[in-house]
């Protein structure tokens, strides 16, 4: 696929830049701030954009205002956001317009390289790719205490996959399991973690991660 | 932040108690045979005071009584009043060698209260020394009794405990006047013990939230230092390591190039972490000291640094801290942005004070509302120091940072 990099750390950009074309993408751009981002997607018009969401000019969200405002305008090209920090708010935002072709993942995710090429390959194909860390601080803040000890180390492992926005089937597939059971293991899990009552952005990411449940 | 600190001398009103402080600020103690005629002045001025309260005052009170009229009579009366007052000032300096500050103004309703007491005290003073004269002239009579023997024993007896008695009370309340007149014209003529706590809680307020400031933005460029530099090359090493692991199948030359290049990033990451820790905080300041701590600053900075360090006691652990990256923030501007080839830096104790003077031979043009100067002025002033910037443009730069080791 035709990609753009946004992303201010010299060093990281050469070494995705890298990593993509060793994975027969092809790199149509590579920039460093948010600015020279949009410039070049409009000129380009890529298929997935890569864009990390501390930049310059102002070195706070200006990467995510970038995406958004990519994905009003052109929202047929895929975007995966890298994040420094798991911001619920970031994520909310970014999931809330549409979950097709989207992905928010930490940044650090990219040195699990299959993790992050694997995850570039599901959004491309149409799904999403969300931080297992954003589902855990989610499911941290509804529940007190721990609450991934009230579920089963299976339950554990069907949530997981479920977060980083594989389809019911690929969870069954990736678990060899079966699909009735991933999703009665979904049941329970929404169950035991009391998902069904919580407000405000946690509702919009369960809401994809229902959508990405259907 | 760029308030006017106080020199130290202000602070040393707090030190004594306030009333006791015979004279003003700073004052040189002058000797009684010139006090005295100051106080028989003092006397002469408190009842021109008086007179001119009286007439004055008397002409003017209808307007006084007169909402409209009032502000124009008041400033009027003050004015004169002012006159009055500068001219017991000027005794005061001439005779008891108060210094005043310079540039203060006492507004009209200090200058008329003042006028106004110290004809009620001076005309007091009066009566005092005038009674003081009159036991001097009965002291005078009875000797002559004495001598010409028309005195028995027990009435010279009785005769002199009474003077005594008196003579100990009236020269008492000379004293108390005299102490009365000093402490007025301090209040006056100078900021009031009210006004200079109130000035020193200001000081330290602002000091206060600027302290916070500096530590905020300490934070932040500690976490731009971690993010931008170590995390960064971390999360590259680790995609190095990844590909190298992917192309064990299909390319098996490139994993040797790919671990080698992991290999040298490593290096840079442990350089980089070592470094980032030194700028959050030195430790060789608490194990080896000051001293040792300033020489590694010399040892990393490109340029050559002429070091002169003469402080022959232990010094308090802030004060070491503050002076420490006073010097290092310094060099690194002067590295930086100044443009100099040579850095010179000297460390001396005045007294009670430690003075570190930092200077450059660069271009000048130092900006004292820049982020690291502002910090450094935060540090130094949490302290009760001082941080002097000359800097202008074409150079040199001298910044001298004062810091009270009591």
């Amino acid at each position: 696929m035709r990609v753009i990099l946004a992303e201010d750390s010299t060093l990281l950009r050469e070494g995705l830049v890298r990593l993509l074309v060793e994975e027969g993408h092809e790199v149509v751009a590579a920039v460093g701030d948010a600015v020279s981002l949009m410039k070049e997607v409009e000129e380009r018009m890529p298929d997935m954009v890569v864009v990390d969401i501390r930049m310059p000019p102002t070195h706070t969200d200006d990467g995510l205002r970038a995406a958004l405002e990519i994905r009003k305008r052109w929202p047929r090209i895929s975007l995966l956001v890298l994040s420094q920090h798991v911001e619920r708010n970031y994520a909310a935002q970014l999931l809330a317009s549409n979950a097709e072709r989207v992905g928010y993942l930490l940044k650090d995710r990219v040195a699990q390289v299959e993790e992050f090429l694997d995850a570039l390959e599901r959004i491309h194909a149409g799904g999403a790719a969300i931080d297992p860390e954003v589902v855990r601080q989610l499911v941290i803040r509804t529940t007190h205490g721990d609450p991934l000890a009230r579920l089963t180390p299976r339950e554990r492992s069907v949530l997981e996959t479920l977060a980083q926005g594989h389809t019911n089937t690929a969870i069954a597939q990736k678990l060899h399991i079966s699909l009735s059971s991933v999703e009665k293991n979904l049941n329970t899990i929404f169950d035991k973690l009391d998902l069904s009552h919580t407000a405000g952005y946690s509702r919009r990411i369960l809401a994809v991660l229902r959508y990405l449940e259907s | 932040m760029q308030g006017d600190l106080p020199n130290f001398a202000t602070h040393h009103l707090f030190l004594g108690s306030p009333g006791q402080n015979d004279g003003g600020r700073g004052a040189a103690e002058s000797s009684w045979p010139r006090k005295i005629p100051g106080a028989l002045l003092g006397c002469c001025t408190a009842l021109i005071g008086l007179v001119y309260l009286l007439i004055a005052g008397t002409a003017m009170a209808p307007f006084l009584l007169w909402p409209r009229t009032r502000p124009g009579a008041l400033a009027a009366l003050a004015s004169g009043a002012r006159r009055l007052a500068g001219l017991d000032r000027a005794r005061r300096f001439v005779f008891f060698g108060d210094r005043f500050p310079e540039h203060y103004k006492s507004s009209d309703q200090k200058v008329l209260r003042y006028l106004a007491i110290r004809s009620y005290t001076g005309v007091l003073c009066t009566i005092v020394v005038g009674l003081l004269g009159f036991g001097v002239i009965l002291a005078a009579v009875l000797a002559m009794q004495l001598v010409q023997g028309h005195l028995d024993l027990q009435e010279l007896l009785t005769q002199a405990l009474l003077g005594g008695v008196l003579l100990f009370l009236d020269v008492q309340g000379i004293y108390s006047l005299a102490a009365l007149d000093a402490r007025l014209a301090r209040e006056c003529f100078g900021p009031s013990e009210r006004e200079l706590l109130r000035q020193r809680i200001d000081e330290l307020a602002t000091s206060r939230a600027a302290v916070l400031q500096a530590v905020d933005a300490e934070r932040r460029r500690i976490e731009r230092d971690l993010h931008d530099g170590i995390q960064q090359r971390l999360v590259a090493l680790a995609m190095l390591l990844g590909r190298a692991r992917r192309s064990r199948g299909r390319n098996p030359e490139q994993v040797d190039a790919l671990l080698h290049q992991a290999h040298q990033e490593s290096q840079e990451v442990i350089t980089e972490l070592r470094e980032a820790t030194w700028r959050i905080y030195p430790s060789a300041l608490d194990s080896l000291g000051l001293k040792e701590a300033l020489s590694g600053v010399s040892e990393r900075c490109s340029l050559p640094i002429r070091m002169e360090f003469e402080v022959d006691r232990v010094l308090p652990q802030t004060v070491e801290t503050a002076a420490y990256f006073v010097v290092s923030e310094c060099v690194t501007n002067a590295a930086k942005h100044s443009g100099a080839t040579a850095v010179a830096i000297r460390l001396a104790l005045h007294g009670a004070v430690l003075v570190v003077r930092v200077e450059d031979n660069g271009t000048g043009g130092a900006d004292p509302a820049g982020s690291g100067l502002t910090g450094l002025r935060s540090r130094v002033s949490a302290l009760d120091g001082l941080l002097h910037i000359d800097s202008p443009l074409g150079g040199p730069t001298t910044i001298t940072a004062e810091l009270p080791c009591a």
